[in-house]
């Protein structure tokens, strides 16, 4: 198909203002916060309903045109990025709260809604979204859900994924189903689960029941600092293994700290080169006991401040300094590139104080703002990508905080997903069997890999060969012809 | 069964652990015609390796407690071949600070507790009949437990896996930290996958303190609509319980409405406060606070009920699930159904959650009338276990269909082209 002859069909099914073709505004589309690789899409379509985007997708199906779902383009590992071009599906005139049953802890949305937004809405009527991500003021429930993403409170309540109840999904072949609508365990496969986390690489999610919680009676949020990140990685630790289950457990670094201590006048003493931010919620009863219980251990870890943040104002603030950490390095350097690493909890002080090492032999800063209590590290190289000498040791870095991450038995990402940045480490924790499996899955679901196609698997496969492979070693394994012949469909009951 | 398939099977796994027409097992009716016990992964990779190129079907088998759910297994005149858990039942991988834990999917749940309990641990879904259930047929069947409400399911807990496909590949995904997005969450296929598209070999969890503190409020209400009103109650207020059961009364009329709540001690008492208070309210007869021992005694009991291994000749236990708020309007619907076709009914349900397992006793005619008229009413419902004596010619043991159910037959195709395990007892 030709393009205008693309465009024009496109335009007939979402109108003029919904399909993009100027070649600077695709631009805008050709990567995700991962700059990895960019490559700009043939065209971008904004639909506004459901049909409409079935519409689309059988259009893309018909014509074997790539299609790739963007929410707002936030994601860190190249999920959004349209490296086979094709369309880029943008969900973000649809993004309205349909429906919110409070008594079934359950709302319906469109997968464009901000997560801010909805969170707003929802904190009105005293509920909220336990799925926060530092990038909620601009990311989408969709991309949310597509990346299965994480944020400062999993330690918990969980990642998205427990905060996912059903999806409204389309298929390649223009079918379009709910996986479920909040009813505990529906017989037959978790598709809902499974499709949580796919990155778009299967189908388009059209509307999604959430999980909305009430919010807890009361809530305590303290900010410790410290002259240095190890005792706050060790606190972290101690509090874990301690079998306290608080609400979350952040530090920031020195680094993370200097950025964001003008912005938010925070008068943070000079000496403090870490912060631990420490929330518990929960009923008012023992709150405060448990709180400094926990401040205790900080204390004794060497703590040189204890800020507690009493008002919910002071709270925010809090929060907004570290949610907007992150945000800030663009002031440090030109470039950056966080790795998104878990490793088992235990091992943290232990792999902070191997990013330090790996951060004075590459002569690079690497700023730390991450979710501690989870043991999911975000060590953030920050580099002049103009500079060819500065790109391979910031390369350097990142190799080597992936390859301590797996040695002390951790993974390859834990909120961010694996995109194009983690493509090639794939092969480093999974075999082909494990990833086989894997395509076995996409398969299925995406025959002809119409959705987000070059993703995910490392490059050397092609997902769908991968399962057709395994397929045919597993049929000529079980002497497929030779079963049908004697048996028919009798196989399948 | 061939004895050429036999002696293979014994030369790779040792012949104590291969038994030709082992008397014991059935799964409703069709007897294996072997059971083999493979001790490692490996070997059970041989297993199935073995099985496909035999042409035989393979039956996973963990405690044998949740084996009559499902449907009837096809095997359209293959040899069937019980693969017994039992030796894959290590703890494989277990450092108490990490809060994580890697066990073999043959140990029980008791065994599974029994490793992380003196640690000030725990892993709080209540799967019943710890003592037997293994690990493995708990995830296949997705079991859940009463403390759901404050804890989750195995969903919200289930890091890794490692299972045995069709054909004898081992696949493995997720891993062992608590956070984990590397790659497709294969687990969640596996769990309530009834073993259709692989044998779990071993699975990995996310761990929990120990509360602290923990206490029983049981109110005792005459009727439903007190029952409905507590409930609405509760959603409303801050309180947070971390299970919310409505039984069935033992021996009495009426029905209870057992509240557990855990956690810091003075959280505890606040709850032993207000609940009371909540209940009179609505209209509880009485309630009374349970510890210790007491309290339990009485979880035990709860966890237990929706146990599927020793039932009466004629009886039947189901599950039904619906949204939180239809909970007490679905078991009155199961109670007005039963009624009329003479059945009695115990039960057990989350009734925060909208989650409940029934168990009916009556005529095998009725109990089949029952069934079929309550699984097409219901949002959701599946058979869990039928007695001796029940209706084998039940209809559908799904109930309803959920939708997707075309994505799910090719899954299942994609996985195991030969139907091999488990086959005609999921719904695709
Ligand atoms: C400053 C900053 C802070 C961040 N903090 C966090 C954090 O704390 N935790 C965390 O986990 N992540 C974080 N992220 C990463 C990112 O924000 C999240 O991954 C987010 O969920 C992506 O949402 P999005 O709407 O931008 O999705 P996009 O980037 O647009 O897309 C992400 C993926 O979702 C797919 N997708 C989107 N919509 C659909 C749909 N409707 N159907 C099917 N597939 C779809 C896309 O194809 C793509 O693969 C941060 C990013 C930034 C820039």
């Amino acid at each position: 198909m030709n393009a205008s002859a693309l465009v024009s069909e496109l335009r007939a099914l979402v109108g003029e203002r919904g399909v993009v073709v100027d070649p600077d505004a695709l631009m805008t589309y050709n990567a995700d916060g991962c700059v990895m690789d960019t490559h700009a899409p043939d065209v971008v379509v904004l639909p506004t309903t459901t049909e409409q985007i079935v519409a689309v997708v059988k259009l893309a199906a018909k014509h074997g045109i790539p299609l790739l779902a963007r929410g707002a383009g936030t994601g860190l590992s190249g999920g959004a990025t349209p490296v086979r071009g094709g369309i880029v599906l943008v969900t973000s005139r649809m993004e309205k709260v349909l429906e919110i049953d409070r008594r079934n802890n359950r709302a319906r949305v469109q997968p464009g809604i901000i997560n801010f937004e909805l969170t707003a809405i929802l904190k009105a009527q005293g509920y909220h979204f336990a799925a926060d991500p530092s990038s909620q003021k601009a990311c989408t429930v969709g991309g949310n859900i597509a990346n299965n993403s994480g944020g400062p409170h999993c330690i918990k309540y969980g990642i998205t994924g427990s905060h996912v109840l059903g999806v409204q999904m389309v298929l390649a072949d223009g079918s379009i189903f709910w996986t479920n609508d909040g009813t505990p365990e529906l017989p037959g496969y978790d598709l809902t689960g499974i499709t949580v986390g796919s990155e778009g690489t299967f189908c388009v999610m059209t509307e999604c029941w959430i999980k909305i919680l009430p919010l807890p009676e009361a809530t305590r949020v303290v900010m410790a600092l410290f002259t240095d990140i190890l005792p706050a990685a060790e606190t972290v630790s101690q509090v874990i293994a301690g079998g306290f289950l608080p609400a979350a457990l952040e530090v920031m670094d020195g680094g993370a700290l200097k950025a964001v201590n003008d912005a938010y006048k925070m008068g943070i003493p000079p000496e403090a080169d870490a912060a631990l931010i420490i929330e518990v919620d929960g009923v008012e009863d023992g709150l405060d006991d448990l709180l400094a219980e926990i401040i205790a251990i900080a204390k004794e870890k060497g703590a040189i401040e204890v800020r507690p943040a009493k008002t919910p104002e002071e709270q925010v603030k809090v929060w907004a300094a570290r949610k907007n950490a992150f945000g800030a390095m663009g002031r440090l350097a030109p470039t950056y590139h966080l790795v998104d690493t878990v490793v088992p909890r235990t091992k943290l002080p232990a792999i902070m104080r191997d990013v330090k090492r790996i951060a004075k032999e590459t002569g690079l800063s690497i700023v730390n703002v991450f979710h501690a209590g989870d043991g999911n590290l975000h060590p953030i190289v920050l580099f002049d990508r103009t500079n060819a000498d500065q790109s391979e040791r910031a390369h350097r870095a990142v190799e080597e905080v992936m390859r301590l991450s797996l040695e002390y038995g951790g993974v390859i990402s834990g909120e961010h997903g694996i995109g194009i940045e983690k493509q090639e480490f794939m092969s480093q924790l999974f075999t082909e069997a494990d990833l086989a499996a894997m395509a076995a899955v996409h398969r299925a679901l995406d025959p002809d890999d119409l959705f987000n196609p070059g993703k995910m698997f490392p490059r050397k496969f092609e997902a769908n060969d991968l399962a057709s492979e395994r397929r045919r070693v597993a049929e000529a394994g079980a002497g497929l012809p030779a079963l049908m012949a004697k048996h028919g469909d009798k196989l399948w009951v | 069964m061939s004895d050429a398939l036999i002696s293979s099977l014994s030369a790779a796994l040792g012949a104590e652990h291969c038994v030709a027409g082992d008397g014991d097992l059935s799964f409703r009716g069709t007897r294996p015609d072997a059971v083999v016990s493979p001790g490692t992964t490996e070997e059970t990779a041989d297993v199935l390796r073995l099985a496909a190129a035999a042409g035989a079907v393979v039956v996973p088998w963990g405690g044998g407690t949740r084996q009559r759910m499902g449907g009837p297994l096809s095997p359209a005149g293959r040899p069937v071949l019980a693969l017994r858990t039992t030796r894959l039942n290590r703890v494989l991988d277990y450092t108490p600070e990490d809060m994580t834990i890697s066990v073999g999917a043959g140990a029980t749940m008791a065994k599974f507790a029994a490793a992380i309990v003196p640690n000030g641990q725990m892993f709080p879904v209540d799967v019943a009949l710890p003592g037997r259930s293994t690990v493995g047929g708990a995830l296949a069947t997705a079991a859940d437990g009463p403390r759901r409400l404050g804890y989750g399911t195995f969903r919200d807990l289930f890091l890794g896996v490692t299972v045995v496909e069709a054909g004898g590949s081992i696949a493995k995904a997720g891993g062992m930290t608590v956070k984990n997005v590397s790659g497709y969450d294969m687990m969640k296929l596996h769990l309530g996958g009834l073993g259709s598209l692989g044998v779990i070999v071993s699975a990995n969890f996310k761990l929990l303190p120990t509360p602290r503190a923990a206490a029983t409020i049981a109110c005792h209400f005459d009727a439903l609509p007190g029952i409905l009103a507590m409930l609405d109650a509760l959603h409303a207020s801050k309180l947070v319980p971390a299970a919310c059961e409505l039984i069935s009364a033992e021996g009495g009329e009426g029905f209870g409405l057992c509240l557990l709540t855990d956690g810091l001690p003075q959280a505890v008492e606040r709850h032993k406060r207000d609940v009371p208070k909540i209940a009179t309210q609505t209209g509880a007869r009485d309630s009374q606070i349970l510890e210790g021992e007491e309290h339990a005694a009485l979880w035990a009991r709860i966890n237990d009920l929706p146990q599927a291994a020793d039932l009466a000749p004629d009886e039947l236990v189901f599950r039904a699930a619906c949204l939180p708020s239809e909970m007490v309007a679905t078991v009155g619907n199961v109670l007005a159904v039963a009624k009329a076709n003479g059945a009695t009914v115990t039960f057990s349900a989350r009734a925060l959650n909208g989650v409940g397992y029934f168990r009916l006793r009556g005529e095998p005619a009725t109990l089949g009338r029952a069934w079929k008229s309550l699984a097409e009413t219901m949002p959701a419902a599946s058979l869990v276990s039928l007695g001796a004596g029940s209706p084998e010619a039940a209809p559908s043991p799904w109930g309803r269909m959920p939708g997707g159910l075309d994505v799910m037959r090719r899954l299942k195709r994609e996985f195991d082209p030969a139907n091999v395990l488990n086959p005609g007892r999921f719904l695709v």
